[in-house]
């Protein structure tokens, strides 16, 4: 009795440790946004400021177009990764069911571009997409994004593709539904955990993107929320007020997105998880 | 029969043409610029000069330092993140009220990105501002502020120990979902046979996950490996060089120097070990099966 | 319903990507969206669309650059500006890169730092016919007129001028009874009187990361004095580089003394942003800046606890100094030239550039306009006064026609922080820098 209590307290113990360390970095950021300029670089530092401002705030969305920001990479983030999942479905579901000549060779192709450091085709990219007039079009960040999430969604949708029995669409086939219909209407409804923390895993990537949106947006209306929070970052100081707020306004919906769907990703990869 | 054949082409060509065009022609296009004296500053100079690029990569007291960088950092980012995350999901495997929120709250670190945490810590590791310092100093732990980021013995600790913040989530979302598609019977049977939960963790538990296990390092390895943002935010490779790892150095020779040349070269070099790790670490673990998660 | 929705957007995707193939395919561009071209209308009433680029990008910048090219279109209806603002960090690389790729560019900002390699790569268009239909020409200062010049032409037209000066705690150095330091050796005595870790107050804001090699170049000139040649400022009369002296020695000695024992240790990593935040946080009581800093120093300072002087002297009791700049330059593929130099005037003229420089913390490039109360008052008043004492303070062209220019600061930086971290002896280091300038002169022969 008294092990199991040993044990239950040593556990909640390890839990809060680990809660403390990984939120109190956050815990900072929403602090240092709530300041006033003045109190951010004053002695000693205040771990509760002394007084709550939202001049912070207030100031990224009057000096830039925060709001706008917020909305291009939104679309282009939920667009590039519904793209990728409708692509990837039909890449993975193929790898998983079928074998034919070259498949090894493929699926070798999908797995290596998860080595290929990026920075190597920066240039090359800048000038096939000058080639293709694509420059400073949002279509360049949706093509970039798409095809560098392409790989990776590919293998993991196709895991999640081998553990359903094949069976399942076998017999929508028998009852007169096409491949890809049966594909639509039996298989993905089971796989929509998958799917899900798929999509998560292609959206978060793209939310986060910096170089790509650096180097191929130069309008304004265009431009994605990491490279305005990237010109926080100035000649003589890393402007922190501005930074924590748009780090915290940046944060947010990623964290509500992951808050509601956790759920799914752990579902959907343990359906992974599961040896056919 | 064909009906097949052309289901599986169309399947497969939206992807297939897509990295064709955008990731295998522009990446082939850059490997030769590795080939070549490509530097922005001077580009009626461009000319093919064999493997100058890569000799000058070895000859570079830079890059064999940060060859040693990327071992170190690759290593024991892995390690830790692995280990933290593990334990983190064997806790976390039976259910209490409130895991969802709790998960929330420890996971979120996963869907930052390298840029911005590596700012955050540079905020927090700030010599004179920073808050690690300041609670250091609190808890009477130091006399002085340490410069985590300025003197080169610490710089390497702090860009590992955010790196490793950042990394634990992604091996405890994936391992939890392994241990959570574990048979209850397997357990069962081990219990009947008179085993305590140290031989169930090894007979049982791990063998279940291994497939998981090699999957997750072995992709995490080659993004750790690949990704220099958190160490562009937090340090820039500083200082004297010493936190520079090879992507990061990559990229300091695009962005301020515009030596395409080398820079591609270093990537080359980077895509060759990556290569050879790959295959090396599959032969031992005898997985077959990348990318089954 | 709900996989009649998935299978919507599904064709919504496929059918963009395989449109998107298509294009990739056939390998000329699709539809071209947001690029500024000139609506190929008929006749007199067309508008152009100029593309306009910042490098010393920040948010405070773009807002003013906005305004004024508000005002430009308001004078000129059938021109439009598009700005284009890349953060300050990556700015440069894609101002490169989109030069390199030909993008439709007509207006670019050019650096002191990068000109010379702009020029090499053939992107600028030379100034002088332009400038010499200009009216407000004659009242650029020559100092602004020779920042802007590389290879005997001019390329741009800057848009403020850049010199050091000595900002510090006036507060500070009223509480201890020093006087403001004239020379090397009293500003370090006096950086190590107010240090004081245990209170976190130091004397010095040291830089030691990026940018790392101002302090010590100017050391180095002002120990060698008049030996330099001031046309050549790396390299003495005698034509060995100034690094190679027994002067070169003492003056970085004393350099290494102000880091150890004057300086926080952190700042061994700093640049001007970690240099300056810990000026205006109340760290450091000493700081060597351009005045566009001044912006940030009154914003985030209490009104008279800071001051200015004027740059320190070497033994020798004169000091060299030079003033950088950045400006507006043509790009020589730019399809709109004569409207691209209108709007490169009128952000150049008395007015607007007055307006700038008081905005954005530079010195103003027409003589008529430094003349105007603000420049003669307050922290900008010891700019004037050297430029007064052309004795004491000798004026000399920086190096910007050498290709290496680019490369000497990441060198001095590494190289610079073994020495301070004690990794290499103060003789290796010199020698470094030494052979460095000694093979970036051969290169130019």
């Amino acid at each position: 009795m008294t092990k199991t209590r040993v044990l239950l307290s040593l556990k909640v113990l390890y839990l809060s440790l680990h809660l403390i360390l990984m939120v109190f970095p956050l815990y900072w950021i929403v602090m240092t946004s709530l300041k006033p300029k003045k109190d951010i670089f004053s002695f000693p530092l205040h771990y509760w400021p002394q007084q709550f401002t939202l001049e912070n705030y207030i100031n990224i969305f009057k000096i830039s177009k925060f709001h706008v920001y917020i909305g291009n990479s939104l679309l282009v983030s939920v667009l590039s990764a519904v793209i990728v999942i409708a692509i990837s479905i039909l890449s993975a579901y193929v790898m998983a069911r079928f074998t034919f000549r070259g498949h090894k060779q493929i699926m070798m192709a999908f797995f290596s571009t998860q080595m290929l450091p990026g920075f190597v085709s920066l240039a090359p990219l800048y000038l096939l997409l000058a080639e293709l007039d694509l420059i400073n079009t949002r279509f360049s960040l949706l093509i970039l994004y798409t095809v560098g999430l392409i790989p990776f969604s590919t293998i993991m949708l196709r895991g999640f593709f081998q553990r359903i029995p094949s069976s399942l669409e076998e017999a929508a086939m028998i009852d007169g539904c096409s491949r890809l219909g049966s594909l639509y209407r039996v298989i993905l409804p089971v796989m929509l955990p998958g799917i899900a923390s798929t999509f998560i895993f292609a959206f978060v990537q793209n939310w986060n993107e910096l170089f790509a949106a650096v180097m191929f947006i130069d309008s304004e209306s265009m431009k994605t929320l990491p490279v305005a929070m990237n010109s926080f970052i100035m000649k003589f100081d890393v402007d922190w007020g501005a930074m924590s707020a748009g780090t915290v306004l940046s944060v947010i919906p990623t964290v509500i997105l992951f808050a509601f769907a956790q759920r799914y990703i752990v579902e959907g990869l343990t359906q992974g998880a599961e040896k056919g | 029969m064909t009906k097949q054949r052309t289901f599986i082409l169309f399947s497969l060509l939206p992807a297939l043409l897509l990295l064709a065009v955008f990731t295998f022609y522009p990446f082939f296009r850059g490997v030769v610029m590795a080939f070549q004296n490509y530097v922005l500053f001077d580009l009626t100079n461009v000319r093919f000069i064999g493997f100058q690029n890569f000799e000058n990569a070895f000859n570079d007291p830079k890059f064999l330092y940060a060859l040693r960088n990327s071992a170190i950092w690759v290593v024991s980012s892995l390690t830790l993140q692995f280990l933290i995350g593990l334990s983190l999901a064997l806790v976390l495997r039976r259910g209490f009220r409130g895991r969802g929120v709790y998960q929330g709250f420890v996971f979120y670190s996963w869907a930052l990105s390298g840029f911005l945490i590596g700012l955050i810590w540079k905020w927090m590791f700030n010599s004179q501002m920073g808050v690690v310092n300041d609670l250091l100093m609190r808890a009477g732990l130091i006399e002085q502020r340490i410069g985590f980021l300025s003197d080169p013995n610490w710089a390497m600790v702090s860009v590992i120990v955010a790196n490793v913040w950042y990394g634990i989530a992604f091996f405890a979302i994936m391992l939890l979902a392994a241990l959570q598609s574990v048979p209850a019977e397997l357990y069962e049977a081990a219990g009947m046979d008179g085993a305590g939960a140290i031989r169930k963790f090894f007979s049982v538990t791990l063998p279940y996950i291994v497939p998981t296990i090699i999957a997750t390092t072995l992709l995490r390895a080659i993004w750790i490996f690949n990704d220099p943002s958190l160490i562009y935010g937090l340090t820039n490779g500083g200082p004297a060089g010493s936190t520079h790892i090879l992507s990061s150095l990559m990229m300091e020779k695009i962005l301020s120097g515009g030596d395409y040349g080398s820079a591609s070269a270093i990537g080359v070099i980077m895509l060759a070990m990556l290569m050879l790790y790959t295959v090396f670490y599959l032969f031992v673990t005898k997985s077959e099966k990348v990318g089954d998660f | 319903m709900k996989a009649l929705k998935i299978k919507k957007s599904m064709q919504v995707a496929v059918s963009t990507v395989a449109v998107a193939s298509l294009i990739a395919a056939c390998g000329n561009g699709g539809e071209s969206t947001g690029t500024g071209s000139n609506g190929s209308g008929s006749g007199g009433g067309e508008t152009v669309t100029l593309r306009m680029i910042e490098s010393l990008t920040n948010p405070d910048r773009t807002a003013m650059l906005n305004t004024m090219i508000d005002k430009f279109e308001e004078e000129n209806p059938n021109i439009k500006v598009e700005l284009i603002s890349p953060p300050f960090e990556q700015a440069d690389t894609k101002i490169r890169t989109m030069l390199a790729a030909k993008q439709e560019l007509d207006v670019l900002e050019s650096r002191d730092l990068n000109v010379a390699e702009f020029v090499n790569n053939g992107y600028l268009e030379p100034l002088d016919d332009y400038a010499a239909k200009w009216s407000d020409f004659e009242t650029v200062t020559s100092v602004a007129r020779a920042v802007g010049t590389t290879q005997e032409k001019l390329y741009f037209i800057s848009n403020g001028m850049y010199q050091r000066q000595m900002f510090y705690r006036a507060d500070w150095l009223k509480e201890k009874g020093i006087e403001v330091p004239k020379t090397y050796e009293e500003l370090v005595n006096a950086a190590v009187a107010l240090t004081d870790p245990a209170n976190n107050r130091y004397g010095f804001s040291f830089r030691g990361g990026p940018g790392s090699n101002s302090v010590p170049d100017t050391m180095v000139r002002d120990y060698n004095a008049d030996n330099v040649d001031l046309t050549d400022p790396n390299f003495l009369k005698s034509g060995a580089t100034i690094f190679s002296t027994p002067e070169a020695k003492a003056a970085i000695e004393l350099y290494v003394k102000l880091y150890k024992e004057a300086s926080p240790p952190d700042s061994v990593n700093w640049g001007f942003q970690e240099q300056v935040q810990a000026f205006t946080s109340g760290v450091t009581a000493f700081l060597l800046q351009d005045p566009d800093v001044i912006a940030s120093l009154q914003n985030d300072m209490e009104e008279g606890t800071w001051s200015s002087a004027m740059m320190p002297v070497g033994p020798a009791g004169k000091a060299l100094i030079s003033a950088g700049g950045a400006g507006w330059s043509l790009a020589s593929h730019s399809k709109h030239k004569e409207e691209a130099w209108k709007l490169i005037a009128f952000l150049s003229n008395p007015e607007q550039n007055t307006i700038f420089s008081k905005g954005y913390g530079t010195i103003p490039i027409h003589s008529t306009a430094v003349e105007d109360e603000f420049f003669q008052s307050g922290p900008y008043k010891t700019l004037i006064e050297m430029t007064n004492l052309p004795e004491t303070y000798l004026n000399f062209k920086a190096t910007v026609d050498y290709p290496a220019n680019g490369q000497w600061g990441t060198l001095n930086m590494e190289t610079g922080q073994r020495m301070l971290l004690g990794q290499a002896t103060v003789e290796d280091t010199l020698k470094e820098w030494d052979n460095f300038w000694t093979k970036a002169k051969e290169a130019v022969k």
